[in-house]
């Protein structure tokens, strides 16, 4: 069997007294598309900002592309280098203009020249359809702008992992389909990625695995069709049954 | 049962124009002075009083007042100020003791640093050329005051004194006081705890001392703990209390600051894969400083008048230079304007500074807007 590129072992994690990963193991090969969903406070987020130490995790292990995850050395660092994150907030720099944001990573982390971050940011703002707003500021523009911005931002470091932490739940409605579109755009060219969301719609178009988690446990996982098809487990099914199916 | 009406507006909509507004100057001064019996009263009662002092200012300061006279017995036969005495005195209130002709050095150390200062608060001109002209003014500076080449007299710092020496207090503790503050603030913030220690403690240390105490140890008990044969000139050690102690202040500032920025921000930058510098200095500083402008403006005007507070240990200042030309028996009745003279150098630069801040603010908000 080949190695996972993400691969997530018993891993628990606490907030003060509060055990909020319970014994979670998952893995995810490389190429994957793996969406986790769940309630809220079910776990899923700090689950994803586990894998690049954005959260510090008590017991287990996880390992990204062979690196194992260890709070010393160079491991957090090689790991946020070969990944990259899409958070609910956007989190653009506003003190920054759209193109500046892309460029600070490829500048500053990987010591590219600022001209060759500036034509690669150019093609990425392209891609994602924001081309014609490089020179505004963040707060310029609309969500689902900022949003995508934000995804060209995570794909200019050439990441082989790719983590949203529910990119499309700070949206207005009207602008959730720009996003997912581009993310669905994104997930036909191979990349890895591990995506929070409760778009269902998304988890049926692209999904490999959905993942159901429920208080830091993940309870089922299965491929889209027969994870909404035919969910094993009550708490699943009692889950979906509140998201609204149509989209 | 009542019949429901219908919320639907009938007809086409109108386009109004606004109610008209009154105004007029009569109604401006009834409405701000005389709106009430209360503030009518008060009015009347400042006027009342104005109409007893201003008067008799009126004639001390502009009408009986004696202009210019190198006698000063002159002033003595006349009831009103004696403005003569600054005609008398500027040179040793603006330069000290610092040698008497070479008062155009310390006149051109004033110009130099008040006209860059003046074009660096300039928008249009923000550009990292200025870092440039702000080193080459420090090096002119320092070879105007101290002089000792290229013909220049030499001139040692316990000559120094008056309006130059203000500036240069001044402007060392602002310049080389904020990058220290920035490092205390992240220090404070540290994760290491022998760092953050070190930096609680230089802040929370110089915070709880007056700054008289701070630069009384810069002078007397510093020396002490020195190697006998290591003597620092005595201006630098007041400089060195003056950078920390304006530091310590501004570093709760500055830190106020970095806790306001949203921590989505670090976790943009970490996922970025930015290590804590670049992630700082691009991303985390330009915004939180910003913020913390307007407060440490109040500072920065804060340490300008600060500046007075070297003349306890005997450094001349253009306070203790004024305290020091008024020894002279002559002139020593009108101390009272040669102080009304300082006090009204020291307003103008900070007033200037205090407006500055103000523009300054404003144009952060309407940046933050867009």
């Amino acid at each position: 069997m080949t190695q996972a590129l993400v691969q997530i072992d018993n891993l628990q994690k606490w907030y003060g007294d509060f055990h909020a990963l319970r014994d979670v193991t998952l893995h995810v090969g490389a190429g994957e598309k793996v969406v986790i969903c769940g309630p809220s406070g079910s776990g899923k987020s700090s689950l994803v900002r586990c894998i690049n130490h954005l959260e510090p995790f008590q017991g287990g292990s996880i390992n990204v592309a062979g690196v194992a995850l260890k709070p010393t050395g160079t491991a957090i660092r090689d790991i946020r280098t070969l990944s990259s994150m899409v958070f609910q907030q956007f989190n653009l720099f506003p003190h920054l203009s759209v193109l500046d944001n892309l460029t600070l990573g490829p500048i500053y982390a990987m010591r590219k020249t600022a001209d060759e971050a500036k034509a690669h940011a150019m093609q990425l703002l392209d891609r994602v359809r924001v081309a014609d707003q490089a020179d505004k500021y963040p707060g310029q523009l609309s969500g689902g702008q900022q949003q995508r911005v934000a995804i060209a931002r995570a794909l200019i470091t050439d990441p082989q992992l790719l983590l949203f932490d529910e990119p499309t739940s700070s949206l207005d409605p009207e602008m959730v389909h720009e996003v997912l579109d581009v993310m669905i755009d994104l997930a036909q060219e191979g990349v890895t990625m591990v995506v929070v969301t409760h778009e269902m719609g998304f988890a049926r178009a692209v999904g490999d695995l959905v993942v159901f988690m429920d208080a830091g446990e993940i309870v089922e996982s299965a491929p889209p069709e027969q994870f909404f098809s035919a969910p094993a487990s009550d708490r699943t099914q009692q889950f979906l049954a509140k998201l609204d199916l149509s989209v | 049962m009542a019949e429901r009406i219908s919320h639907t507006r009938l007809g086409d909509g109108q386009t109004l124009p606004p109610p008209r507004q009154q105004s007029g100057f009569l109604l401006a001064l009834r409405q701000s002075f005389f709106n009430g019996w209360v503030s009518s009263i008060i009015t009347l009662a400042l006027l009342t009083m104005l109409a007893m002092t201003l008067p008799g200012l009126w004639s001390w300061a502009i009408s009986d007042a004696i202009w210019s006279t190198q006698d000063s017995s002159v002033c003595r036969a006349a009831s009103g100020a004696c403005w003569a005495v600054i005609g008398e005195k500027h040179r040793v209130i603006l330069f000290g003791t610092y040698p008497y002709d070479e008062h155009w050095r310390g006149a051109l150390v004033v110009a130099l640093v008040t006209g860059l200062a003046v074009l660096s608060a300039i928008p249009r001109f923000w550009s990292s050329a200025l870092f440039v002209f702000w080193g080459l003014t420090t090096v002119l500076v320092t070879i105007l005051m101290f002089g000792g080449v290229f013909g220049l007299p030499y001139v040692g710092t316990n000559k120094w004194g008056g309006l130059p020496l203000t500036m240069i207090v001044f402007m060392t503790s602002v310049v080389l006081g904020l990058p220290l503050a920035v490092v205390l603030a992240l220090g404070r913030r540290s994760h290491m705890p022998v760092i953050r220690a070190v930096c609680v403690g230089i802040i929370e240390v110089v915070r709880g001392l007056p700054l008289i105490s701070v630069l009384f140890m810069m002078i007397i008990i510093l020396p002490l703990f020195l190697p006998t044969d290591l003597t620092i000139d005595k201006l630098l050690r007041a400089l060195i209390g003056m950078v920390i102690f304006f530091a310590a202040y501004a570093a709760e500032v500055v830190r106020g600051g970095l806790q306001a920025i949203p921590t989505g921000q670090y976790d943009a930058a970490k996922a970025l894969g930015l290590s804590y510098w670049p992630a700082m200095i691009k991303i985390i500083l330009p915004q939180a400083l910003r913020i913390v402008i307007p407060a440490l403006m109040n500072d920065i005007i804060r340490a300008f008048k600060n500046t007075t507070f070297v003349s306890i240990i005997g450094i001349f200042d253009v306070l203790g230079a004024t305290k020091a030309s008024m020894r002279d028996v002559d002139w020593v009745r009108y101390s009272t304007e040669a102080y009304i003279f300082v006090a009204l150098l020291f307003f103008v630069y900070c007033f200037a500074m205090s407006r500055y801040s103000q523009f300054i603010e404003k144009r952060l908000d309407s940046e933050r807007e867009r």
